[in-house]
Formats: structure tokens, sequence, C-alpha cells
């Protein structure tokens, strides 16, 4: 059976493609005999790319994203695009026109999101595959950590954005999951490093992330604001076993705060939205995407293209980042969160002065069933983010182990290190995953 | 009563490739939507970047205008759903410009500058079927989507609508000196105007192209806004827009419907730090501006000043003209005499810019050999050189094919034999006593060898051959 029909045969159990790509050549390379996968919102030439969102359908960018070109110059064999969230807004993978996919471990539950495909792909592959996955405020670990597979989120800055059809651009960043540490590190390497087409990508060498010391006089905080209220009991257990694993191979384990945890969560969803709303603003069905017969003026027109393609997410966010910009509002809200988002960072620095890693459960609970989900309000949706967002806002690389599980579903551990110290991190990672 | 005017000025850069992608600036006479890539058109995963030329070329503007450069300068996004966006915002600077502060001398009148700021220009559309409100279709080219602009904003200083003009003209010399702009570039030069009169509201008309324009929209505005007045009707603060080929203004929308246009930075691009050293460079690098031109050229070739004056605002081209002439040729004075009397009269007269003609200080200091080694009369080169700025021929080439040249002496006496033999009746008129027919006879001679002689010397032979006989 040939890959593209096997990885059809699988996406058919678990519904985590959006486009496939009749990419089969492998050249020589770091990926050679590597399938790799590619969220729908990272572009890839000549494949429908329409970021889970019925106002890009058919949608077909003339380039490469710059992490699928280096995946390509690697020797890689790009599947195809997976599933998510539209645009990225959501924590489930339930919020898109298209498919729903279905976690692994059982398919009444999410997989969580935004990269949901991603996740449930890595999971399920039984050839070697690693994923090109994004996260904004969390939509690597939270999938990835549901999943049971290892998910890098890197620095802001670490990897380029070209080619990344943008949520909110201060935030988002480019990730890799995969089943192994080893493996998403070595896939790390592959896509970082600088390009002239992404002005915010950072001129910082980048390290050989595969080569792991161990753990041994690593200093590891538990921000005491990660855990207690709000997170399952059962997922606790699991992560302070795997805590203590560390600390047995010789790493160091301290409380630290960061203090400023209550407010990461606004200030997040403020920026993400105003900027959000901004970057939609371009999708009016005049040059691609979804088009219809033009009737009425202009304003009549985009509104209608917008009415039919955009899904209710896409409508909230687009309106609440809209008002967040507004004369009269722009002070208290948009310019406030940048400033707690200058203090979020702060309490990433300070900790990071006295420890090399942070550690914390990646999600407070397992992953939750679809009628579960349907039951929750956008409030409790945006909570779920709670242990994410903050590194996520800060620009921190993290990274999500599995490290157990809870009512049959895999639990996971998340390892935030200083900007740029994913190799921390992923030491952390590589640690726990140890025999 | 008195007219309180403010410009926005937005001037097309001519760097060569747009403000944040590499397509090319020279959209001139290209097929509409040929010049366009990923980023200009705005495609869904392309990011800005950022051309650091623009910034160069905005920073010798805010150093000409003595306005204080930002050590650090961010873009914003200028959110508002327009057909011509292909994001539907606009990369522009809105918290920190390039620069703040400055002024331009118009005569003795300080004019004011608030700011100087970097922006990307939004597509071409063209309506079809009708004006801006009521066309049937309108088209879109993105050719110019993206082209960069510098925009600058004076204080409130203007007092009138020929002050306005005179800022507009003396700004643009600015541009063609520091080399930033191309003159002759269709819609280089586009204009927001606001205007109130005494205690009047303040209104502002949208994107006039050309300087004549922005005078004819400022004028009908003051006449407009005067007899409103005087009827006892308010005016209204609005945006207007001004139909260059009617000549009118008429309402766009008013206060009340003003766009909020959401601000935010933009994310894709990071701060841009102007060094101390960045603008040190440009400042070292800063061409000559045209009153230090006047200046120079007046001591350097001993050229009045009022000739100075006019070599310099007749554009940058010029003056350079005049200064390889004057490399090429010795006399200096002559040089500038013959431009700006006689080289410039002919341009003006075909209707041509100095670019436009196929002049060169090559070809036109032949000119001056031709007359300084006796070749041709200074009448006739005066003649000549219409000839010569229609077709951009070498003069030598013309006064060669034309056969031009001054007559050697025996070939002028051959004329004059001839011509005593023709007029016998003039020649016994003479004999006789009539004086005057010389005169006639020294006619006849001139027609026939036109100017190819000096009239003395016709003179001389014909008297001589008079009396010989």
């Amino acid at each position: 059976m040939s890959l593209i029909d096997r990885v059809r045969d699988l996406d058919n159990k678990y519904c985590f493609m959006n486009a496939f790509a009749e990419d089969e050549s492998n050249g020589e390379g770091l990926l050679k005999g590597y399938a790799v996968s590619v969220k729908d919102n990272v572009c890839v030439k000549g494949v429908e790319s329409k970021a889970g969102s019925k106002i890009l359908e058919g949608y077909i960018p003339p380039f490469d994203a710059t992490v699928v070109a280096k995946s390509r110059a690697e020797g890689a064999a790009i599947i195809g695009k997976t599933t998510q969230d539209e645009f990225g807004f959501g924590t489930f993978n339930v919020n898109t026109s298209y498919k729903v996919p279905l976690n692994p471990y059982d398919p009444k539950r999410s997989t969580g999101g935004s990269s949901g495909g991603a996740a449930c792909l890595t999971a399920v592959a039984d050839f070697p595959h690693v994923a090109i996955s994004e996260s904004t405020g969390g939509s690597i670990s939270c999938p990835a950590s549901w999943c049971g597979v290892v998910g890098i989120t890197p620095t802001y800055g670490r990897v380029s954005r070209w080619g990344l059809i943008d949520y909110a651009n201060s935030l988002d960043k480019i990730g890799v999951m995969a089943k192994t540490v080893k493996e998403a590190a070595m896939f790390l390497d592959v896509i970082s490093g600088p390009d002239e087409y992404d002005s915010t990508v950072l001129k910082a060498p980048v390290p050989d992330f595969t080569r792991m010391n161990s753990v041994e006089g690593m200093r590891i905080g538990i921000p005491k604001e990660y855990l207690g209220e709000g997170v399952d009991p059962k997922v606790e257990e699991q992560v302070w076993g795997s805590i203590k694993k560390l600390e047995s191979m010789g790493a160091s384990i301290s409380e630290v705060s960061l203090p400023h945890t209550k407010y990461s969560l606004s200030s997040y969803y403020i920026i993400a939205m105003a900027e959000a709303s901004t970057n939609l603003a371009k999708f009016s069905g005049l040059r691609y995407g979804l088009q219809k017969t033009i009737e009425g003026d202009f304003n009549q027109y985009f509104s209608s293209v917008r009415t039919e393609g955009m899904g209710d997410e896409a409508k909230r966010r687009v309106m609440l980042g809209t008002f967040i910009r507004m004369a009269g509002y722009r002070d208290a809200y948009y310019l406030k969160a940048l400033k707690v988002r200058t203090k979020v960072i702060e309490d990433f620095k300070k900790a990071f002065k006295n420890v090399d890693v942070l550690a914390a459960p990646t999600m407070p609970v397992v992953a939750p069933k679809f009628d579960e989900i349907a039951e929750l309000e956008p409030i409790q949706h945006y909570m779920m983010d709670i242990l994410t967002v903050a590194p996520n806002l800060a620009g921190v690389p993290m990274v999500t182990v599995p490290c157990g599980e809870a009512d049959g579903m895999p639990v996971g551990l998340h390892l935030m290190a200083d900007h740029l110290n994913e190799i921390k991190a992923l030491e952390a990672a590589q640690g726990v995953k140890q025999e | 009563m008195k007219a309180t005017i403010g410009l926005e000025i937005h001037v097309h850069l001519n760097t060569r490739s747009k403000l944040f992608c590499s397509c090319t600036t020279e959209i001139g006479d290209k097929e509409p939507n040929t010049e366009v890539c990923p980023i200009c058109l705005g495609y869904p995963g392309s990011k800005p970047k950022l051309n650091r030329k623009a910034v160069d070329y905005g920073m010798t503007i805010a150093l000409a205008l003595e306005s204080i450069i930002e050590p650090e300068i961010r873009f914003s996004r200028k959110n508002y759903f327009y057909p011509d966006m292909s994001k539907n915002f606009q990369i522009t600077q809105y918290e920190i410009p390039l620069s703040s502060g400055g002024y331009l001398l118009v005569g003795n009148h300080k004019i004011g500058i608030t700011r100087v700021h970097l922006e990307e220009d939004p597509a071409k559309l063209t309506h079809v079927g009708g004006g801006i409100t009521n066309a049937r279709e309108t088209l879109i080219d993105y050719n110019r989507a993206g082209m960069p602009l510098v925009e600058i904003v004076t204080d409130p200083d203007i007092e009138s609508t020929e002050e306005a003009r005179a800022f507009l003209e003396k700004l643009s010399l600015i541009l063609d000196h520091l080399g930033v702009y191309d003159p002759t570039a269709e819609g280089v030069l586009r204009v927001d105007a606001n205007i109130s009169i005494e205690e009047g509201n303040r209104v502002e008309i949208k994107n006039i192209t050309g300087f004549r324009n922005v005078e004819k929209a400022l004028n009908y505005e003051v006449v407009r806004q005067k007899s409103a007045m005087n009827m006892g009707v308010s005016i209204v603060r609005e945006t207007r827009h001004f139909d260059a080929g009617s000549g009118i203004t008429s309402t766009l929308r008013l206060k009340e419907e003003e766009e909020d246009y959401g601000y935010i930075a933009e994310p894709d691009l990071v701060k841009i730090n102007l060094t101390e050293d960045w603008i040190g460079r440009t400042k070292v690098s800063m061409p000559e501006l045209p009153d230090q031109r006047i200046h120079r050229l007046e001591a350097q070739y001993g050229i009045p000043r009022f000739q100075a004056n006019i070599l310099v605002h007749t554009g940058l081209q010029m003056s350079e003209f005049f200064e390889e002439s004057c490399g090429l040729y010795d006399d200096h004075r002559e040089v500038c005499n013959w431009l700006v009397t006689y080289l410039l009269k002919s341009l003006n007269y075909e209707g041509l810019s100095l670019r436009e003609s196929n002049v060169t200080p090559e070809t036109f200091v032949e000119i001056l050999e031709l007359i300084r080694g006796g070749t041709i009369s200074e009448r006739l080169a005066k003649e000549l050189i219409k000839d010569y700025v229609k077709t951009g021929k070498s003069p030598r080439k013309i006064v060669e094919e034309k056969n031009l040249g001054l007559l050697a002496e025996d070939e002028l006496r051959e004329v004059v034999v001839s011509v005593v033999e023709e007029f016998s009746q003039a020649v016994q008129d003479y004999r006789s006593g009539k004086s005057k027919a010389v005169e006639y006879l020294i006619g006849q001679v001139l027609r026939r060898i036109r100017a190819r002689a000096a009239a003395n010397d016709v003179r001389r032979l014909v008297l001589e051959e008079l009396d010989q006989k």
C-alpha cells in the first residue's frame, strides 16, 4: 500500500486531513523516509490551504511556507493538510465546517485544538511521520498532550512564519509534533533559523536540538499558580509522578511564582482578537477563496461573503477584536493588554533566573467528550487555555511530553524554558521518556 | 477673508522596488495587475518585508525639511474596508512617524511641517461608466498596491491658494534635487487639502493629483465657502472629493461618518532603530538642496543670480545640464546665456522638458563652438537651435546638411558680383547719387545667402564692387 493510501485509510477512521498532497517523492536529507503533514493554515504550494475556514475554500497558495520548503529540502514527503479549528480559533478542533478529528484513545473525545489533525495523525501514524503544527495560545501543547504525543512550541521568532495564514502574528509560532522527543527535536532543527521573508525571525544561531544532556543538575521550577484549583487531581498525580522521576534522575525541584498568571488570559485574548480581526479583514471574496456573484456595492458584497464563509467563532473574534481597537476602548483594552504582556514576560524572566525549566500540567483536564464540549460557554472554552496562554504570551519555548494516563486518556507534562532555550525543555522531556 | 490651509502630500518614492516586496516600482505603462506578487496582493501566508531604501529616502526628505528624525520607528495597521486595499488595512505609521516638526520657507513665510511618515499605496481604481459615487463598475489595478509613499503633513500655516501652490512647487523642487521621486510619473504627487475660512469648519478635500488641481480645488472651495457664508449657510465639517474634469468638489462623507481606523502595531514588522550612525550617513550623502545650488552656481561659474535661479528652478536636470556643458566649454557666462535665453525658450515652444528632448551637453556646446570658430553667425545659431531642440541632431550635422556655414570671402564676392550684374538699375541709381540703392543691393545679397555672412562683410564687398565699376 502506498503511503498516501495508508494515510487515507487512517483518515477514514480518524478524520484528520483537510487536503491530500500527491507528493511521495523522497530526496536525501534528515527527513528522508519521513512523511510530513502540514497544519491547514500553513501554505503548501499547489495544495488547497484554507486554515479550516470556508472563506478560504479553493485557495491554492502559489508558494510554499518556509517550513515546508525547508522540509522538502531535507527529503520529506509532504502528505497534506491536517485539520484545525477555523484560523486556530478553538481548543477542541470543533470550530470548523470541515472534518472534526477523533481522539485516537476514544473517538467520543476531542483531539484538542487547534492543531487537532496534526496531533491525531502523529498518534496513529504507523510510518515515520512528523507534523508541522502551529500555536498561538496553546494549539500545539493542548492537542499533543490529549493525543499522547510530543509537541514543541519554539521561542517566538525561532521559526519563520512566512506562509502561515495568520491568526495573531505577534503570538503565532510554527512548531512540531512527533512520537518521540528525539524526532521532534530533529524536525525543529530542520525548520528553525533566519529567513529573509519573515522580519520577526531572530538572528540567533540554532543549536543542534538533538544533542540533549541528562537532567542531572537541572533546576526545575513548579509554578504554584499552575497547580491546585481547576486542575483535575488525577492529571496532577501523573504530573507529580513525572516530576519526581526527574528529581530522582538528579534534577532539583523548587516552587516558583508567576504572579501575573491570572491576568494573562485576558491579555492574551485581547491581543489575539485585536490582531485576528485585522488579519481576517482581507478575506473579502475578491481575489481568492470563497467568491459569490457580485451583487450590490462593495460593502454588501464582502459582507455577504463573510456571512457565509466565516463560522460563529470567527465572527465573534472579529467583532470583539474590532471593538477592542475602537477609539475610546483602545487604551483601556488593547494598550493595557500590551502592558500586561510585558509584566507576564517579566514573570518568566524572573523565574528563569533561578530555574532552567518550569514544569506544569499541559492541560488541566484530559480530553473532554464531544457532548461535554457542546455544553460549554465560550468563556469556558477560553478557560481551558489557562495553563498554556501565559508561556505563549511570553513567547517562551515549551514542550509537552506524555507522562501517563488518567481515566485511560493521556496526560501531558508541560516543560517551559527561557527564550531560545528550547534545548533545556527538550532535555527534561527526554528525561521523562527515559526508561 | 482669511483662509487657513494645511496639506497632506503623498509622494511616490522612486526606489527600485515596492515598500514591502521586491516588485518593481516602474509600473507606468505596464498592463494592469502584472507587477504584483503574493505580498502586495495580500495573499494569505505572505508577510511584508521593509525596503530599507525607502527609509533612507524618507530620511533625506525629513532632513531637507529640518524635521526631527525619531530614534525608533515602527509601522501600524490602519484598518478600513475599501476595494483598493489588498488587505483591507494599510501599513502606515501612526504613533511614531519617521520624523516630526520642521518647516519649509515659502518666500519669507515659514510653513510648519507636522510630520513625515512612510506608508504603502493602495491599488488604483478605475471607475467605469460614472464617477466615484455612481460608476457602473470599478476596475482594480494592483500594480500600484504597495508602492512606497512618503506622506508629508504641514501645519495649518498656509494662508492662500497661491501660497499652497508655491509651497508645492518648492517642495517638488526639493524632492527633485533629493532624487527621491520621478516628477514625470503619472500621479506621483497626490494631495489631501484641509481648508477653513475665517471661523468656519474645516473641510478636507481628498486625493487631488497635481499642483494645478490643488490650486483649482482650493480656489473652488474658497469661492464655495465664501458664498455659503455670505448667504448665511454654515460650513459643515466634512470630507469632499475633487473632480478634476469638472473642477468642482462634492461631499464624500460627513464628519459623523468618519472612519475609526482601529490602529494596531503591525506585528509582522519589527521596530527599526534609526541610529545616529544611520542618520549621520544619510546626512553626509545628502544631495545639494535648491537654495544651496543657486548660491554655488553663482559663485562657481560667475553667472548672475537671476540666471542661477532660473537654471535651478527649471529642475535639477537643467542645472546639471548647465554644469556638464560648462565642463565642455570654458565661457560659462555664454553657456548660461544660451541655455537660459535660447535653449529654454525653444524647449518651452516645443512643449518639451529637457528630459523629453534629445539635447545633450555635448551637442549643445557644439553651437557655441560653431559660433566661436566662425562657422556660423549668431543669428543663424538662434535659428538652428530650434531645429536642434526639435530633432536632437548634432548642430554640426545640421550646419553641414543645410549648408549653413559662413561663406568664404571669395564665395561671398561671387554672390555680390552676380547681384551687382543682375540689378543694373540699382547700380545706376547708386551712381546717380541715390545712396539708398546700396541698402537694396545688400538686401538682395542677404536674401540669397540668408545669414551665412556677417552684414558688415556684405556691405564692405558691395561697396567695393560698386566703387570698382
